[in-house]
């Protein structure tokens, strides 16, 4: 297993952002998946090392994160949910920046690197641009980029469809999935699209907790028989579809005209605190 | 070397001789003293029948890599004035680009501080009741602010990335504050003792300057930079401005004084040492 993570707990001040979480990952692509403020980004940040846990332990490719930070940094690549970029630098002078970070000195390696990275995201041609002239889509493709320096074991996502738009984000999904097929890419997202098309397991995150972990199919299944269509609002949670007809999850009442639940459906149960599958 | 004995009319004749086995083995091995190996690299440029010669005792791999640098040389981007004034200076590549990504040791920051100074030199001429005491009130506060707003999540939008980064957080930050220093200091100096001439005036901030900046430095572990910078130069400013509030003093920059600011810096210095695994 890639990581490994038991117990971890962080408080800021009396707020709880972590509260005893553990889960696994592996090698493909895992989703964390949560509303905001559900914890996502603090245990992103843990995972990069960026930031100490109050409890619990993490193991990243088989390393302890406490006592072999360095180790685990020469293998991880990371891009931040607000990833911050030197205008002044052109893309190639940017990404070079954080292969240097990355402890790449030699000049030429360092250089036949940045090309690689920038080519396998698709920046080649605008490798000479100023970062600051780039669209915002370009951008999260210049922070993939960088991410990917050193050929990574374990790839750090926080939030990278965020503000993209539909075409983007449909690129970006391509980029993640390739990313996934050699590594472990741990996602972070609030978007159930993205776990559905990306992948192989998921997380739920509410609270600081760990309210689910498995396969999207086994997410979905949780609304089994949850999920039903009406002419009247009913259920825990209803809202009014394109169609006129209410779609409803709870429980759903003897006689319902029940639907194929979606991944969203199962999400949703889990935030909306019905323990789901307990009365199907 | 040979005598050539090209056919007449051969465009080469005017070479007058041709590389012999010897010198062809010994040039491609890089032993041919400069002048004759610039001699030769003349002549092979217009003779095709010395190049044949040369072609199967150059390894491949070398001439890959030759064409490789080229290739490097040519489609890597030209660094920035700063960095390229850095390389000229003796500093090595990477170090260049870690420091050009500080925005106080970019021109808008260094030549606003340089004006300032100035004015505060001009004024220190003149025989207002102020004139004497502002250059040397402002001057330490100028590094301690610059070294603050070259590190630090403020100030430096890829912090979070090289948090998870093997490069020594701790280093990049003394490489940053050693720059700043240079550059602060040094343009203090020359706009001192070009305005006021060899007073003690010109060097009599230069222990505030290090306590100040080493002080900063330190709080850093508990606070932003900017905060902790921002908040001793304060201190520093009402300290100058309590001990001037009824007469000109230089009751700040007496002898006990300079020794306190020696104190602080060693102290301040010492404990940023030990502490330095908080910085990563």
């Amino acid at each position: 297993m890639s990581v490994v993570v038991e117990g971890l707990t962080k408080a800021y001040g009396r707020s709880r952002a972590l509260d005893g979480l553990s889960f696994s990952a592996y090698q493909g692509v895992t989703g964390l998946l949560g509303p905001n403020g559900a914890g996502k980004t603090t245990l992103i940040r843990m995972l990069a090392t960026a930031l100490a846990p109050d409890g619990g332990t993490i193991r990243l490719l088989g390393m302890d994160s406490a006592r072999d930070q360095a180790a685990i940094r020469r293998r991880l690549g990371y891009l931040p949910q607000e990833t911050g970029y030197h205008r002044a630098f052109t893309v190639f002078e940017f990404v070079d920046y954080v292969a240097i970070l990355k402890e790449m000195v030699d000049r030429r390696a360092r250089h036949d690197e940045v090309r690689r990275v920038l080519a396998e995201v698709g920046l080649s041609d605008v490798s000479h641009k100023k970062i600051r002239a780039l669209s915002g889509g370009m951008r999260r493709r210049v922070g993939i980029a960088q991410a990917l320096l050193g050929e990574p074991a374990l790839v750090l996502l926080d939030e990278p469809t965020v503000g993209l738009d539909p075409e983007q984000r449909l690129r970006f999904r391509e980029l993640i999935s390739r990313i996934g097929e050699d590594r472990t890419v741990i996602l972070s997202t609030h978007q159930t699209e993205d776990v559905t098309a990306l992948c192989a397991r998921v997380v739920v995150l509410k609270g600081g907790r760990q309210v689910f972990e498995g396969t999207p199919a086994e997410l979905r299944a949780l609304a089994d028989g949850h999920t039903w269509l009406s002419d009247e609002r009913s259920g825990v949670l209803s809202w009014r579809t394109g169609e006129g007809l209410f779609r409803n999850l709870g429980d759903a009442p003897a006689g319902s005209r029940l639907v194929e639940p979606t991944i969203e459906d199962g999400y949703l149960l889990l935030l909306g605190g019905i323990p789901a599958g307990a009365t199907r | 070397m040979n005598q050539h004995t090209d056919r007449p009319g051969d465009r080469y004749m005017q070479t007058g001789w041709h590389m012999d086995d010897d010198m062809t083995a010994m040039y491609a091995e890089g032993l041919l003293s400069p002048t004759t190996a610039a001699s030769v690299e003349a002549h092979l440029l217009a003779c095709a029948r010395c190049r044949e010669l040369l072609k199967p005792r150059v390894a491949q791999p070398r001439l890959d890599r030759i064409w490789d640098e080229i290739v490097d040389v040519v489609d890597a981007p030209a660094p920035g004035p700063f960095e390229r004034l850095l390389r000229l200076a003796g500093v090595r590549h990477h170090v260049a680009r870690l420091l050009a990504a500080a925005q106080s040791l970019r021109l808008p920051w260094l030549a606003g501080t340089s004006l300032t100074l100035f004015f505060a030199a001009l004024a220190a001429g003149e025989t207002t009741r102020w004139g004497g005491i502002v250059f040397l009130a402002l001057a330490p506060i100028v590094p301690a602010l610059g070294v603050s707003l070259a590190y630090g999540r403020g100030a430096d939008p890829t912090y979070e990335i090289g948090l998870a980064a093997p490069y020594s957080a701790f280093k990049v930050m003394l490489l940053r504050a050693a720059a700043v220093l240079i550059t602060s200091v040094v343009p203090a100096l020359v706009i001192g003792v070009a305005l006021l001439g060899q007073t003690w005036t010109v060097v009599g901030w230069l222990l505030p300057a290090l306590a100040l900046t080493s002080l900063s430095l330190l709080l850093s572990r508990w606070f932003e930079p900017v905060h902790a910078a921002g908040g001793v130069s304060a201190l520093w400013l009402a300290g100058v401005l309590w001990t001037n509030l009824h007469a000109p003093s230089l009751a700040m920059f007496g002898g006990a004084e300079q020794l306190a600011y020696l104190i602080i810096t060693v102290v301040s210095g010492g404990l940023l040492f030990l502490g330095r695994e908080e910085f990563s």
